[in-house]
C-alpha cells in the first residue's frame, strides 16, 4: 500500500495498478479532483473565457482577459469574410471551446460588423453556464468594452474562489492525444507505456480522443479493423490511400498524393500507440464524442491548431507525444508533454514526463499519477511557462 | 514637393517608425515569442500560428509576408525565434542581413533551455531598444512614401464620402511622385471594368481582371456565394445593399490616376504611382499584405468603426459619416463626415488626409497606435496539412 496524502492517486490503485497483465480481477477506482459542472461534465481549470469572435476585438479580448483574474484570453485570426466549411469551422470551434468543462463562464466580444456575429454564437453554444456577449460598435468604443467586460467578468472572477475541486471518477476526463515530431524508433520506446495506460483509461470509462493528423492516416485500413462504425470504417480506409486536404491553386481536385512505405509504417506504429480498445468513432473537426471509449479526430499537423480541436470537443486534459517536446500549449487544457529519453542529452524544462528503458509498470504508474496530480490542478511544464495559444484551423481561404 | 521627416535605412529605403520587432517563424514557437517580447516593454511582437503544416502556396506566401514584415523600413532591429534548421529563419535573416538590418536569430535547439532562449531573447531586445533610439530621423521627399488603401466595416457612406476623399488624397500623393496602393480584390467584383478601363495599358488592365476573375472561380469553387459573406451583417445595417454596391464605393479610394501595376499579396511596388495589390476583403490580412510590401501607413475608412491596426505601419482611420466619428472617436482619426453636415468637399478632405498622412510620417500617433491595436494575420489559401 502506498498513502500519500497529497495525491488522489491512493494506495488500492496502486496495488492495482501493477496487477496490469497478471490477469488479477480489481476493482479499480482511480479519482482525481475537479470541478463538477451542471451538466455532468468536469473541469480541471476553472477558467474565465475572454473569447473574440472575429480578430478585430482581439486586443480589447486581451485588454479584459489582462485585467481579470482567472480569465484566458481566446483570441484568433478568422471570423470575417468566410464562407461555407471554412466560416463553419470557426463557428463551432468557438462554441465548442466555449462549452469547454475546464470554462466556468464565457464571455464574447464581437467587433459587431463581423460575418461571425456574437449575437449566433450566444444562440449556439450551451446556457448551463454563466455566459454574456456584445460587441465593439454596440458599446460605441473599446474602452466601453473593456470595461463592462472587466466589471462582468470581475464578478465571475469572485466566484471562482468560492469553488472547491471535488473527488471525482476518471471516467470524467476526456483525454486527447496527440503525436507529433517524432521518428518511428523513438515512438517505439513509448508505445509500451502510452498504450497501456490509454488502455487503462478506457477501462474505467474515460473517453480518449486522438488526432487523426498526416502521420496517423497512412494507418488508416488498420484502425478501421478497430472501428465499429461503418462509416468511420469507409472513411478510414479513404483516408489511408493518400493525402487529401482541400486547395485552390490546382483547380478544381483536391490535393491527393500516395503515402511512402515509411509513412505507412510511422502510422502503425501510432496506431499501436492508442492501444487494444475498440475505436467508437470517427470525428470531424470539432465534432464532440458521442459517448465514452476511444475516438479519431480529424486535425492538421499544426499544434496549436490541434490542440484548440481538442479544447472545442470537450476534452478536459491532453497528452503530447514528440521526439524533443514542443514549446507550446493550449490556453483552454493542460496538456503533458511526453518524450522518450535520450541520455546524450540533457533533460528539457518543458517536456513532463520521459519514458527510458527503466521497468515498464513503474513507468505507467508514473505517468496516470502525473495525469491525474495534472488533472487534479498541477501545472505542466508549459503551463508553468505561460505557454498557451489558440487558433482555429482554416480549411478554406477567405474571401 | 512635399517633405517629410523619416529614418533612412542602410538599403536606402525610408522607415516612418522605429520598432524593434520579436517574430516567430512557424505555429509551434508563438506562445515562447510572445513572452520574450512582453520582457521588454517598447517591444513588438509579430504572432502568427502558420509557417508548418502548409501546402506550397501558402509556405511561400506566408514566407514572403514574414520577410516583408521584419524587413520592412519601419522595423529598425527584428528578433527572429526559429526551429532548429529553420529555413523561414534563415531566408528572414538573410534578407534582412542583405538590407544592412540588425537581426538576430533564435532557434530552439537541444542545448537551450526555455529560460536561456528567453533570456537571450530579452538581452538582444534590450540591446536593439537602446540602439533604436539613437537613431534620428532626416528630411525625405514624399515620393518615397508608400500609402496603402484600405476600407473596413463599411457603409452606404463610405462610397460618397470617405472613400472618394481617399481617392482625392491618392491623386495628390500621386502627382507629387509617391505611391498609393489600392487592395482587397473581392470589393472590386462588379465594379472591375470602371478600374481597368483606368489602366495604364492594356496588359495592366487584362491583369487586372485576371485577379479579380480568379477570385470569382475560388470563390465559385467552394460552392458557396460570396454575397452571402459580403456585404457582411454590418454592412448592410449601414446601408449597403449589395457587393456591387460596395465595391463601386470601394474603387473610389483608387481615385482616377491610371492604373500602374498589379501585384501579388505582401509584393512590393516596382512602379510609383497608383497600384493595386491582390489581397482578401478581410480586413486585417489586407492591412498584412499593404504592409509585408512595403506601405508605410494604411488608409482605412470606416462606416461601423472598426479599432483593429498593424504591429508595424501606423493605420489612419477615417470615419465615414459624422456619426461614427463621434462615437467611435478613439478608434477614428479624420471625420469625413465633415462632407455630410460640414459643407466641406471631398477634395477638402482629401488635403486632410494628405496633412495628417505626413503628420504621421513625422512621427504622430494614430488612434490604433494609441490604443495598442497591433492586429496580425497572413492571408491563407489552402487547408492547413
Amino acid at each position: 500500500m502506498v498513502d500519500d496524502p497529497g495525491s488522489c492517486f491512493t494506495g488500492i490503485i496502486y496495488n492495482s495498478f501493477l496487477s496490469l497483465g497478471r490477469k488479477v480481477k480489481v476493482v479499480m477506482s482511480y479519482t482525481f479532483k475537479g470541478y463538477l459542472r451542471k451538466d455532468g461534465s468536469a473541469g480541471t481549470r476553472n477558467h474565465i473565457g475572454i473569447i473574440s469572435s472575429v480578430i478585430c476585438s482581439s486586443t480589447v479580448t486581451n485588454d479584459i482577459a489582462s485585467k481579470v483574474d482567472g480569465a484566458v484570453s481566446i483570441i484568433h485570426s478568422n471570423g470575417c469574410a468566410q464562407l461555407g466549411d471554412d466560416f463553419n469551422v470557426t463557428k463551432s470551434m468557438l462554441s465548442g471551446v466555449a462549452e469547454n468543462p475546464n470554462f466556468y463562464s464565457n464571455l464574447l466580444i464581437g467587433l459587431g460588423c463581423e460575418t461571425n456575429q456574437v449575437s449566433g454564437l450566444l444562440a449556439t453554444i450551451d446556457k448551463s453556464k454563466p455566459i454574456e456577449g456584445f460587441s465593439i460598435q454596440q458599446m460605441a468604443g473599446g474602452t466601453n468594452t473593456a470595461a463592462k467586460g472587466v466589471a462582468i467578468a470581475g464578478e465571475w472572477s469572485k466566484e471562482i474562489t468560492e469553488e472547491k475541486r471535488m473527488e471525482l471518477p476518471i471516467s470524467k476526463l476526456t483525454v486527447g492525444i496527440i503525436t507529433i515530431d517524432i521518428d518511428e524508433q523513438k515512438l517505439k520506446a513509448i508505445t509500451p507505456v502510452v498504450s497501456a495506460l490509454i488502455d487503462t483509461l478506457l477501462k474505467n470509462d474515460s473517453t480518449v480522443v486522438s488526432s487523426l493528423t498526416r502521420t496517423l492516416e497512412p494507418g488508416g485500413d488498420y484502425l478501421a479493423e478497430k472501428a465499429e462504425d461503418m462509416r468511420a470504417k469507409v472513411e478510414l480506409r479513404t483516408l489511408s490511400k493518400g493525402l487529401n486536404r482541400r486547395r485552390w491553386e490546382s483547380d478544381k481536385d483536391y490535393a491527393l498524393r500516395s503515402f511512402s512505405a515509411e509513412e505507412r509504417s510511422l502510422a502503425a506504429e501510432e496506431a499501436r500507440l492508442l492501444g487494444s480498445h475498440r475505436l467508437e468513432g470517427l470525428l470531424d473537426i470539432n465534432e464532440k464524442p458521442g459517448g465514452k471509449g476511444l475516438y479519431l479526430l480529424k486535425s492538421s499537423e499544426n499544434i496549436v491548431e490541434s490542440l484548440s480541436n481538442f479544447a472545442s470537443v470537450g476534452c478536459n486534459v491532453a497528452l503530447i507525444v514528440s521526439a524533443d517536446g514542443v514549446l507550446v500549449t493550449s490556453n483552454v487544457i493542460p496538456c503533458i508533454s511526453i518524450a522518450p529519453q535520450d541520455d546524450s542529452q540533457s533533460p528539457r524544462d518543458y517536456v513532463d514526463i520521459y519514458i527510458g528503458n527503466d521497468d515498464k509498470e513503474q513507468q505507467i504508474a508514473a505517468l496516470l499519477e502525473k495525469l491525474i496530480q495534472v488533472s487534479s490542478g498541477e501545472l505542466t511544464a508549459l503551463e508553468a511557462y505561460e505557454l498557451g495559444e489558440f487558433a482555429i484551423p482554416h480549411i478554406g481561404t477567405t474571401f | 514637393m512635399t517633405k517629410f521627416y523619416g529614418y533612412r535605412r542602410p538599403d536606402g529605403s525610408i522607415g516612418i517608425r522605429n520598432h524593434v520587432i520579436v517574430i516567430n517563424t512557424v505555429g509551434n514557437l508563438s506562445a515562447l515569442t510572445r513572452k520574450v517580447a512582453g520582457l521588454v516593454p517598447g517591444v513588438i511582437p509579430v504572432i502568427h500560428h502558420g509557417g508548418e503544416s502548409q501546402f506550397p502556396e501558402d509556405y511561400v506566401q506566408t514566407l514572403r509576408t514574414l520577410v516583408g514584415t521584419a524587413g520592412h523600413s519601419n522595423v529598425s532591429a527584428a528578433l527572429v525565434i526559429g526551429m532548429e534548421d529553420d529555413r523561414i529563419a534563415q531566408e528572414i535573416e538573410a534578407a534582412l542581413i542583405e538590407k544592412g538590418k540588425p537581426v538576430r536569430t533564435i532557434c530552439l535547439n537541444c542545448n537551450l533551455t526555455i529560460q536561456e532562449m528567453v533570456k537571450e531573447g530579452k538581452s538582444w531586445l534590450s540591446a536593439a531598444l537602446e540602439n533604436s533610439k539613437k537613431e534620428t530621423r532626416e528630411q525625405c521627399d514624399i515620393t518615397e512614401l508608400i500609402v496603402g488603401l484600405e476600407c473596413g466595416g463599411s457603409d452606404a457612406w463610405s462610397g460618397i464620402t470617405a472613400n472618394p476623399s481617399i481617392g482625392a488624397f491618392s491623386d495628390m500623393i500621386v502627382h507629387e511622385g509617391g505611391t498609393s496602393v489600392l487592395a482587397e480584390t473581392t470589393e472590386a467584383i462588379g465594379a472591375e471594368h470602371i478600374l481597368a478601363s483606368n489602366a495604364i495599358n492594356h496588359e495592366v488592365g487584362r491583369e487586372f481582371l485576371t485577379i479579380v476573375r480568379n477570385y470569382d472561380r475560388r470563390i465559385k469553387e467552394t460552392g458557396e456565394d460570396i454575397r452571402s459573406a459580403n456585404p457582411t451583417p454590418g454592412n448592410m445595417a449601414g446601408g449597403l445593399t449589395t457587393l456591387e454596391e460596395k465595391s463601386l464605393g470601394c474603387i473610389k479610394k483608387g481615385g482616377s490616376t491610371p492604373l500602374r501595376e498589379v501585384i501579388s499579396y505582401s509584393e512590393m511596388p516596382s512602379e510609383k504611382g497608383f497600384v493595386f495589390m491582390d489581397t482578401p476583403g478581410y480586413d486585417v490580412e489586407s492591412v498584412c499584405g499593404l504592409a509585408a510590401g512595403g506601405a508605410q501607413i494604411v488608409l482605412f475608412s470606416t462606416g461601423k468603426g472598426s479599432p483593429t491596426g498593424s504591429p508595424i505601419v501606423p493605420v489612419i482611420k477615417i470615419g465615414t459619416n459624422p456619426k461614427v466619428y463621434e462615437i467611435m472617436s478613439e478608434h477614428i482619426d479624420i471625420n469625413a463626415g465633415k462632407i455630410i453636415d460640414e459643407n466641406k468637399s471631398i477634395k477638402d478632405i482629401g488635403k486632410e488626409i494628405f496633412d495628417k498622412v505626413i503628420d504621421v510620417s513625422n512621427g504622430e500617433k494614430t488612434a490604433a497606435e494609441n490604443q495598442l491595436n497591433q492586429e496580425f494575420a497572413i492571408w491563407r489559401l489552402a487547408e492547413s496539412i
